[in-house]
């Protein structure tokens, strides 16, 4: 017993770790995260849970001469990243896009059934614009005029929230604090309207330069509110949706008092009242925080974009080139950008976009009549850049595509073909174990326990790795389990023969072992080498269904030859060490009765 | 029992099994490839109206899918064939004939795509794909049997007896495509080359034996040692064809209706595959050795014989 004592810790260990990977839905450790809401946490392919399987081809015709072009690397990973940004931001679940050799792609949309939108907006050819974006460009609002105001009054913030919202809450309000001074305008209720709209503007740029600060782009200039106010004295200052606010369900609307320029100080309210007089007139300029205005330049006029390295620096940079057209337009707009900012100081950029998303926005820093440019930043990475790249090079050469393949499942096929697949697998099972035990008695039933055993571990591995389970997959699951019974087989015939032979028990374990190992060792290689070529061939056979099935097979075949050489054989011999021993019928396979008993009669002490 | 010398009707029976596939696969239709290897699209549509087969097909000619294939899979859940359908096709199928059959509404369960490029490659792919496996066993059987007199013969032997067993399921599939329609895609594919795999695993087992035997009797004569290690190994054999067959016909009865081309595939493979282990693999080791069909052609008699 002591000289298998590590082998049982081994699958005692195992044995918790199969229950524990699969009795929790959900495994979280730091960053390894596996499971979910499937069955027993199982990763489902798209055969078994619906959705949309798609494999596009790119097609590259030279212009000039109509003649097919081999698609380079870069171009299937520019096309990549650009699909993979319209899919993600339409919001059709949790998209998968990959490679497939080198002219294809891969998309799957678990859950979509019907993909003709995301087919849509695949299909689309990039388009890449340069804009001229000028920065912090006044307007001024001619709907908000002096009629839409019924006053204007300073005076500390009211605590109408506080009455309103905050009477349920135990704790006592702050008195010490005194609400900060804010300037109050009642507009009609005509007037508080149109001010909304203004408002709601506000928001709107507020929120996309936060978004864009969130994903790490170069942030945006949100729009501003300049206002005048012409009273016992000049007041002019800037609002944001920050100091403005709307007071409870009223037409009035509260500005946070803006503090005397020269001092930093806020005045008390009757100063402040003071400073505005009792009639005073009010002008609204929307501060626009950036304009962008279209120059005609697109993708069209780009010759190249590519990453590389300032020279001195060596800071990653992206360099584009334009054609004749481009550079005279870019040669223009630059030139008349430098002009401005020398005379006015408001340094415009050159935003561009692909597919209406914004990529970058640089400064002009110089007017650029060359035709060739640099992008640059402090906070840019080789990552960065490749990708700004690539995805310039995409709008510069749209690729198109043509979809070669398509798989859609609906999601109830889905599932009644999951719920088939298990209770035939536990059928499967079940007959199998029935037969073995029948058949092998003794032996057969401790291979039973292996077989579950098993199955326990290949479906723990298989939530593990993670091993997206495909029909094929459950196929070649299921079939596995054949195959593992058959090292049990073998082991146990070949026992059989020692026990004819007129070897002891235990001996007759072991030897069989040791005998049955060459077979089981020899098949399983062949078919190890059978999945291997079913792998290497899947990214051209149809690609998942075959990739699925061979992973599948064989992950099965390692664990049986795990299960059968470590789990039956420490199980047989721990029984073989026990008083079952005396039994000698019960370790033989039914219609061996011609193997003669005392040959047979163990001697366990021996081993 | 003397399975050596009963090699002759082995080879028989099985010429007689592999003939008529043969000549079903180069007499027309062959094969009935289906759209994985031709091109085209399959739909599975469910009607929450009664709807019949006549007239299904009828709606798809109306539609101007007369080369459409309608094949009923359940009460009003409908296998439809026809050529490549782009979005546009695809969603005036569904409209039409949800307005012309069943008004209530049709459910399309799966809808499949390929165009005839991938078609083309997948046929390449997969003989390529076949012949790597069967270069790749050949070399490891080699090598497994180094030690055995002519091991380079044991690796033939398993391509011989694996090419057997793909001719059989081939041919089998060629007289139902004739008979039931029957239709293979990838998945046939994936099926023969488990097959194959089977077929070697298999015929290994009994090689295992043989090889043992040969070197443990030395001087016992080839065809002797052959019978010996087949009738050692043939209770194990069934045994595991078996429990396979338990397997896959737990999965052709209670599985989904998906896969069961495949499952056929390796129903009728497990069965082969055992039988060329012992009737193919091990018997060509022995013609070989005997030289038997120099000696059927030139019309000698029988020299090898055993009896145990």
């Amino acid at each position: 017993m002591r000289r298998f004592g590590r082998t049982v810790i081994i699958i005692v260990v195992l044995v918790a770790l199969t229950a524990a990977i699969l009795s929790f839905q959900e495994i979280k450790l730091g960053n390894f995260e596996r499971g979910g809401d499937t069955p027993l946490g199982l990763s489902l392919g798209l055969d078994l849970q619906g959705g949309s399987h798609l494999v596009y081809r790119a097609l590259l015709v030279d212009p000039q001469t109509n003649e097919k072009v081999t698609v380079t690397e870069d171009q299937m990973e520019a096309l990549k990243r650009t699909i993979e940004r319209r899919v993600n931001a339409s919001g059709l679940g949790e998209p998968i896009i990959q490679r497939l050799g080198d002219d294809r792609l891969l998309i799957q949309l678990p859950g979509v059934s019907d993909p003709g939108r995301a087919k849509s907006l695949i299909g689309e050819t990039a388009r890449l614009e340069f804009k001229r974006r000028t920065i912090n460009v006044p307007v001024e609002l001619e709907q908000l005029n002096q009629d839409d105001i019924v006053g204007v009054t300073a005076d500390f913030f009211p605590d109408l929230l506080t009455s309103a919202e905050e009477s349920t809450a135990t704790t006592t309000p702050e008195v010490s604090e005194p609400n900060p001074l804010v300037l109050m305008i009642d507009f009609t209720p005509q007037g508080a309207a149109e001010f909304q709209i203004v408002l709601d503007r506000l928001v709107d740029t507020f929120l996309v330069a936060s978004a864009s600060i969130e994903q790490g782009n170069s942030p945006s200039v949100p729009s501003r509110l300049d206002i005048t106010i012409e009273g016992e004295t000049q007041l002019r200052f800037e609002a944001s949706p920050l100091t403005i606010l709307q007071l409870t369900t009223s037409t009035t609307y509260a500005f946070a008092y803006p503090a005397d320029r020269e001092t930093g100080n806020v005045p008390t309210p009757p100063e402040a009242q003071a400073q505005i007089g009792l009639n005073p007139r009010v002008f609204f300029t929307e501060i626009q925080g950036q304009a962008d205005e279209d120059i005609g330049l697109t993708g069209d006029d780009l010759a190249r974009a590519f990453p590389g390295q300032n020279q001195t620096s060596g800071i990653p940079i992206v360099n584009i080139e334009f054609n004749d057209r481009g550079t005279r337009i870019f040669g223009e707009t630059t030139s008349d950008i430098v002009l401005k900012q020398q005379t006015t100081g408001v340094a415009d950029q050159i935003a561009i976009f692909l597919d209406e998303d914004e990529l970058i926005a640089p400064v002009v820093q110089t007017a650029i009549t060359a035709g060739t440019a640099i992008i640059s930043g402090q906070d840019f990475t080789v990552e960065r850049v490749r990708d700004l790249a690539l995805l310039l090079e995409s709008g510069r050469l749209p690729i198109p595509i043509e979809l070669i393949q398509e798989r859609d499942v609906d999601a109830i096929l889905g599932e009644d073909s999951l719920a088939k697949s298990v209770v035939a697998g536990f059928i499967g099972l079940g007959l199998v174990l029935v037969f073995m035990t029948l058949y092998y008695r003794l032996p057969g039933l401790i291979a039973s326990v292996a077989l579950v055993l098993y199955s326990g571990m290949v479906l723990a591995i298989f939530k593990i790795m993670p091993v997206t389970l495909t029909l094929s997959g459950v196929a070649a699951a299921i079939l596995s389990i054949g195959m593992a019974v058959d090292a049990n087989i073998l082991i146990f015939e070949r026992m059989k023969d020692e026990l004819r032979a007129g070897r002891t028990l235990l001996s007759a374990i072991n030897i069989g072992f040791d005998r049955a190992w060459p077979a089981i060792r020899d098949g399983n290689v062949s078919t190890l080498i059978t999945c291997g070529i079913l792998f290497w061939f899947s990214d051209q056979l149809g690609a998942t269904i075959v990739q699925g099935f061979s992973v599948t097979l064989a992950i099965g075949v390692l664990v049986s030859m795990f299960s059968a050489i470590t789990v039956s054989r420490t199980l047989l011999r721990v029984l073989g060490t026990t008083g079952l021993t005396r039994r000698v019928s019960w370790w033989l396979p039914s219609g061996a009765s011609d193997i003669p008993q005392q040959a047979a009669t163990p001697v366990a002490q021996r081993s | 029992m003397n399975f050596v010398g009963l090699r002759g009707w082995f080879f028989i029976f099985s010429a007689l099994v592999i003939l008529p596939g043969i000549v079903f696969l180069i007499i027309a239709p062959g094969l009935r490839q289906g759209i994985d290897f031709t091109g085209g699209s399959t739909l599975t549509l469910e009607f929450s109206d009664p709807v019949n087969q006549t007239d299904l097909r009828a709606e798809f000619a109306n539609l101007g899918h007369s080369d459409a294939t309608v094949q009923q899979l359940e009460d009003n859940v409908f296998f439809i064939r026809t050529k490549e359908l782009d979005e546009v096709a695809r969603v005036a199928v569904l409209a039409g004939t949800e307005r012309n059959l069943s008004p209530n509404g049709v459910q399309q369960l799966s809808f499949d795509l390929v165009s005839p490029v991938v078609a083309g490659e997948t046929i390449l792919n997969a003989i390529y794909a076949i012949l790597a496996a069967a270069v790749g066993i050949f070399l490891y059987v080699w090598w497994a049997f180094r030690n055995v007199p002519s091991p380079f013969r044991y690796g033939a032997a398993a391509i011989i007896a694996l090419l057997h067993d793909a001719m059989i399921v081939i041919g089998i599939f060629s007289i139902l495509g004739v008979l039931i329609e029957m239709e293979v895609g990838t998945m046939f594919l994936v099926a023969i080359l488990t097959v194959i795999g089977y077929s070697v695993n298999d015929t290994i087992v009994v090689f295992d034996r043989i090889r043992e035997n040969v070197l443990t009797f030395p001087n016992r004569e080839l065809s002797e040692v052959v019978n010996l290690s087949i009738s050692e190994t043939i209770g194990r054999s069934l045994n595991t064809s078996v429990t396979l067959l338990i397997t896959l016909m737990a999965l052709m009865l209670f599985g989904g209706s998906t896969i069961r081309e495949f499952l056929l595939v390796l129903l009728i493979g497990v069965v082969v595959g055992t039988y060329s282990s012992i009737a193919i693999a091990s018997q060509a080791l022995i013609s070989w050795e005997y030289g038997d069909f120099k000696r059927v052609i030139l019309r000698r008699p029988v020299e090898a014989s055993v009896s145990s």
